[in-house]
């Protein structure tokens, strides 16, 4: 009884907070306005959105294994760096990134990236290139630079640690042996850190899945990402049954990622 | 023993002051959507005005979006407290579209015909909000209109017409750009006017009766935007069409008259950038003042909604400042405008294409299916 009082303030918050709304959201996707079950707004979503899916789940994937390219290069280069002032600058500099929202990295990538925007112009007047010659990037190529740019300090700084606290015989080891950095990275290191990055790569994939600023700021066209949908779904029209199909559909990509982490969990028996 | 009298007597009278001052002070809630400078217009001008003329009122201003989500918002805020005696939103600036809905569920008062402005409002705008009867109910705040605006630096002769836009795009591939319809009113805009300029019955979209199987003739027309759509650039919402023009990234696109002024006024837009109504058409929509049926604090609000409407604030406010078209009759503001202030708003626009060009958009049944119809066949 004692143990039911103790978790019940808890308990309250995840029934009222998460487990209501959800089964609402579940209940207005399978149902017509009228509340008879059926799967009209399914059709509807992959009829109108059935792109928009795929491209969810394109960019989304794309842009989690770049995150975990870069988050496993900056961990590496942090281990094995043989430059200590480019570590040291490495190290103060690339977690920046995970104190700035979405919103505001859309904002400043919406200046950065636009064919005669900061970066364009800094390239033409290093003389590189011609910006005439140049496109922007605001379109889908922006979405994944946004989504890679704030999500590679997050997965960076865990790889990093579970990297720093190997025990570094096997690093050394191998370096006598002869083998170069990149070798002991892909074949000594992230071996052995595995099941961190896998972590903390879910993560970001679910966090990328769920965020709207980024691609209706970055990108106009089309196809887009499903949250945009939805919440054009819910400002045009007030449908709420077809923004809930394509949150189910998000939800069932959610559930994939969260299968993964909880069975690198229990393989681990780690608590993270 | 005196001293304690006296003092018995202080707070006595204290006490029984209090309650008469928290009487007497109200706070009122004036919830709006549109962008942020809706939210200046009430907070830095028409708020402080309406405190100094009522002392003891504060005036609390809140923002909910852009664009019918911020208006969506309200209409969900208002539903939802419904079966509360008392309604925490006193005045609400919202859009047509939630408009007739609000009033179809009986969420507004019917006020206009008790204020004394109520009858300087003349406007086909002030009774039918797309298609849904909302006389009384409303008072418009201003108008706003849609225009194309282009660079003249790049454009020396702009097309006139959709049509000409049309053959323009083939010869200048990727100079026009306009936000799709996901990404702000200013896109939706442009797509309505496509539809006006190549649908036979223009007047039936605006005024109804609505059919359903108007939207299959759509298809070959959507389909030429589909072609269109080729050589434009998408941009990224309102602010990224403009963004865009800034930046000389494109030419031409569309945009709304006040937000452009705006731009150009604070610099962000070149000043060589002008302004064109392109025929046959494009669409434009006022906001509304409304108040909740059950607002707390009715009669005040009224007051307050009095004042917004005076033609002083339309010229000096509406006009002036935020370079929206008056929501009240024109002719009664325009003896409190100077005549530079009058024509910089009518360069570009002039009256006539107003009345000729501006449209308002079609009733919402329609509405939804050119937005549908558009996200089949030409996404």
């Amino acid at each position: 009884m004692g143990i039911l009082l103790l978790v019940a303030p808890a308990l309250a918050m995840v029934l009222a907070l998460f487990v209501y709304p959800l089964a609402m959201s579940l209940v207005s996707a399978f149902t017509t306005k009228d509340g008879a079950p059926s799967l009209d707004n399914f059709a509807k979503a992959f009829e109108l959105y059935g792109n928009d899916i795929v491209f969810t789940l394109v960019i989304v994937s794309v842009s989690t294994a770049l995150t975990g390219l870069f988050a496993a290069a900056i961990g590496g280069y942090l281990i094995l760096g043989a430059h200590p002032t480019a570590v040291a600058i490495l190290r103060s500099l690339y977690r920046w990134p995970l104190f700035i929202p979405f919103i505001v990295a859309a904002q400043c990538m919406r200046t950065f990236l636009a064919k005669n925007g900061l970066m364009n112009n800094t390239l033409a007047t290093l003389g590189l290139v011609n910006v005439g010659s140049l496109s922007g990037l605001l379109d889908w190529r922006g979405i994944i630079v946004t989504f890679v740019w704030k999500e590679t300090p997050f997965v960076a700084l865990l790889v990093s640690g579970a990297m720093a606290s190997l025990d570094r015989a096997t690093i050394e080891a191998a370096a006598n042996l002869g083998a170069g950095g990149l070798r002991i990275l892909t074949e000594i290191i992230l071996p052995q850190i595995a099941g961190l990055m896998v972590v903390g790569l879910t993560l970001a994939f679910v966090t990328m899945l769920s965020v709207l600023s980024v691609p209706i700021m970055i990108s106009g066209g089309s196809p887009t990402m499903i949250t945009v949908d939805m919440a054009f779904r819910v400002n045009s029209y007030g449908d709420y049954g077809v923004a809930n199909a394509l949150a189910f559909v998000s939800y069932v990509m959610a559930g994939l990622a969260a299968w993964i982490y909880l069975r690198r969990n229990v393989a681990d028996g780690s608590g993270l | 023993m005196q001293r304690t009298a006296v003092l018995f007597a202080a707070l006595a009278a204290l006490a029984l002051s209090l309650p008469a001052t928290a009487q007497k002070a109200v706070t009122l809630n004036v919830v709006t959507a549109g962008d942020q400078n809706m939210v200046d217009y009430l907070k830095d001008y028409l708020g402080p005005m309406f405190e100094k003329e009522h002392p003891g009122v504060t005036v609390k201003a809140v923002g909910t979006g852009p664009g019918d989500a911020g208006s969506q918002k309200i209409y969900e805020k208002l539903e939802a407290e419904k079966a509360n005696p008392a309604w925490d939103i006193d005045v609400a600036v919202i859009h047509q579209k939630a408009a007739g809905e609000m009033v179809g569920k009986g969420l507004l008062a019917r006020y206009s015909a008790e204020i004394p402005t109520g009858k300087l409002v003349t406007s086909e705008a002030a009774k039918n909000a797309l298609g849904s009867d909302v006389g009384g109910y409303v008072m418009p705040m201003f108008n706003s209109q849609t225009a194309i605006a282009y660079n003249t630096a790049m454009v020396s002769d702009p097309p006139a017409t959709y049509d000409a836009l049309e053959k323009w795009v083939r010869v200048n591939p990727k100079k026009f750009g306009y936000n799709g319809i996901k990404g702000g009113m200013s896109g939706v805009s442009f797509v309505v006017g496509w539809i006006y300029a190549h649908s036979p019955d223009t007047d039936r979209l605006i005024k109804g009766p609505y059919d359903p199987d108007t939207k299959k003739s759509w298809d070959p027309i959507l389909a030429e935007l589909a072609a269109f759509n080729k050589n434009v650039v998408l941009t990224p919402g309102n602010a990224g069409t403009l963004d865009m023009l800034n930046r000389g990234e494109i030419a031409m696109g569309p945009v709304w008259v006040d937000m452009f002024y705006t731009w150009q006024s604070d610099g962000k837009i070149p000043p060589g950038v002008k302004l064109k109504l392109i025929g046959p058409g494009m669409p434009g929509q006022p906001m509304y003042y409304v108040v909740p049926a059950k607002a707390a604090n009715a009669k005040v609000a009224e007051d307050f909604i009095a004042l917004a409407t005076s033609p002083k604030v339309q010229a000096d406010g509406i006009v002036k400042r935020f370079n929206w078209y008056p929501g009240i009759d024109t002719a009664a503001v325009k003896p409190q405008l100077d005549e530079a202030s009058w024509s910089k708003l009518f360069v570009d626009v002039t009256p006539e294409d107003l009345a000729t060009k501006g449209k308002p958009f079609p009733i919402a049944s329609y509405f939804n299916d050119i937005l549908e119809t558009y996200e089949r066949k030409v996404q």
